[in-house]
């Protein structure tokens, strides 16, 4: 009982760093909701601009619509991070609570003697283990829609250098559509870093 | 852990105060809980905050089975009262919880779903603990909005949750009231500072001096009893609330 007690109190402190830390991979989420607002701007701009370059721009503007539903893609994608985040959030704080609510449980149970108090313990013991399964799966979801979402930038930078290549055939729109495009490879790669830090959270660290 | 004291038996039906806990940290405030059995049930009154838990339940258990609990009787909202509402219902998932109207729907942010309250509407109610009468009665903005006492004649015993309140220093905490001047210095400020309406403290004197009282048992403090009941009763008339300094 002893080595339990110390378990749970042990727990406390992890399931709040873990709430710290799906706290500030939320805050990063939105972020990167922001960043890919803005390249859906971005790339309704780029198609008017390779429209009014007209032939020499055709295969910029190709681009630019892809840009376009990459940046509908990432959304939908973040949209779907963001609920694993919440299930996370939510997962995390169901068990907070039980673990307050096993530390005066067990406290009870350690002055009273009883079998009664050991089965509404075990009880609570599963309750736990259902808390902590249910976090413990989707921990695992976010990671991978985490891992998806990496590769699918990584295909968005593929497209805004490509679009950074054919900028160059734009003959008189040449700096700006390479302008655009530089652009576009930036922001691509600052939610690329993002997500790449996002990956390599200690929220996913050894479970 | 805490004491468990018997203040009236009459066969099966107790009184049990729950009280002093010399384990407890000061930062929280000491409290009375009361276990009413009757006929093998039982209904604690005011069970008191989660923190104490461990505390009042192994007290609780060393004189009544705590799966034979019928139902809690929250004499009002504050944490101090029934935070722990959710531990007891791990033990017993199928109690009742007494509670003013006003309050049904903030107590289950302690635990609880909608079997669990049996709300009590403003003129009070009867609740029947195994055929023992026993009556909820007003006492509103005594100091909650939405607060009662419970009564039971048979026993003549109060319960009347802050009202009757003491913060008693170490040395003085007796369970019942041994000097009653000396003791109500240690409620005066309470009394002053909780309580809001000096309408419904008249009205609450009215209503209890008509009532055949031996016990008047508070949540905090000591227990007033024999002629220090009227007394208390006689003193809290007097007694201008609603006050503030500052
Ligand atoms: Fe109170
Ligand atoms: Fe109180």
């Amino acid at each position: 009982m002893t080595t339990a007690l110390s378990t749970t109190a042990a727990k406390a402190p992890q399931a709040g760093v873990d709430l710290l830390r799906i706290v500030r991979i939320n805050e990063e989420i939105k972020s990167v909701v922001n960043v890919a607002f803005k390249i859906n701007i971005m790339a309704l701009n780029a198609i008017f601009l390779a429209k009014r370059a007209g032939v020499a721009a055709r295969g910029f503007g190709v681009l630019s619509n892809e840009l376009r539903v990459f940046s509908q893609d990432l959304r939908d994608c973040m949209s779907s991070l963001t609920s694993l985040v919440h299930g996370c959030v939510n997962d995390v704080s169901l068990m907070l609570q039980d673990i307050r609510h096993t530390r005066l449980l067990r406290h009870a149970a350690e002055m009273t003697n009883g079998t009664r108090m050991a089965e509404v313990l075990a009880r609570r013991e599963r309750e736990n283990e259902r808390h902590a399964a249910s976090l413990a799966s989707q921990r695992k979801q976010l990671k991978r829609a985490l891992e998806d979402a990496f590769r699918m930038v990584e295909l968005g930078g593929v497209l805004a250098k490509s679009a950074k290549i054919e900028a160059a055939y734009g003959q008189s729109f040449a700096v700006p559509l390479s302008q655009v495009s530089s652009e576009f490879d930036g922001i691509v790669e600052e939610i690329r870093a993002s997500l790449e830090s996002l990956r390599h959270s200690a929220f996913f660290a050894g479970r | 852990m805490k004491t468990t004291k018997t203040i009236f038996q009459d066969g099966d039906h107790k009184w049990i105060a729950i009280v002093r806990d010399p384990e407890k940290p000061n930062y929280l405030i000491d409290t009375n809980e009361y276990l009413v059995a009757h006929g093998g049930q039982g209904l604690l009154l005011d069970p008191g905050g989660a923190e104490v838990f461990p505390a009042v339940f192994s007290a609780l258990s060393s004189e009544f089975d705590p799966s034979a609990l019928a139902g809690i009787f929250a004499s009002h909202q504050d944490p101090d009262i029934c935070s722990s509402l959710a531990l007891w219902l791990e033990f017993n998932p199928g109690m009742r919880c007494y509670v003013s109207w006003l309050w049904s729907s903030f107590i289950p942010h302690f635990g609880g779903n909608a079997d669990t309250f049996v709300s009590l509407p403003d003129e009070g109610a009867d609740i029947s603990l195994n055929g023992l009468p026993l009556q909820a009665v007003p006492a509103h903005y005594l100091h909650s909005s939405g607060n009662f006492n419970l009564y039971d004649k048979t026993a003549k015993v109060l319960f009347s949750g802050d009202i009757g309140a003491a913060l008693l220093p170490p040395g003085e905490d007796g369970l019942f009231v041994e000097n009653f001047d000396r003791h109500i210095r240690h409620a005066e400020g309470f009394h002053r500072r909780w309580m809001g309406s000096n309408e419904a403290k008249r009205r609450w004197c009215e209503r209890v001096a008509q009532m055949e009282i031996d016990m008047l048992c508070p949540q905090h403090g000591a227990i007033y009893q024999g002629a220090d009941v009227q007394r208390f009763i006689n003193w809290f008339d007097g007694l201008q609330v609603g006050v503030v300094n500052g």
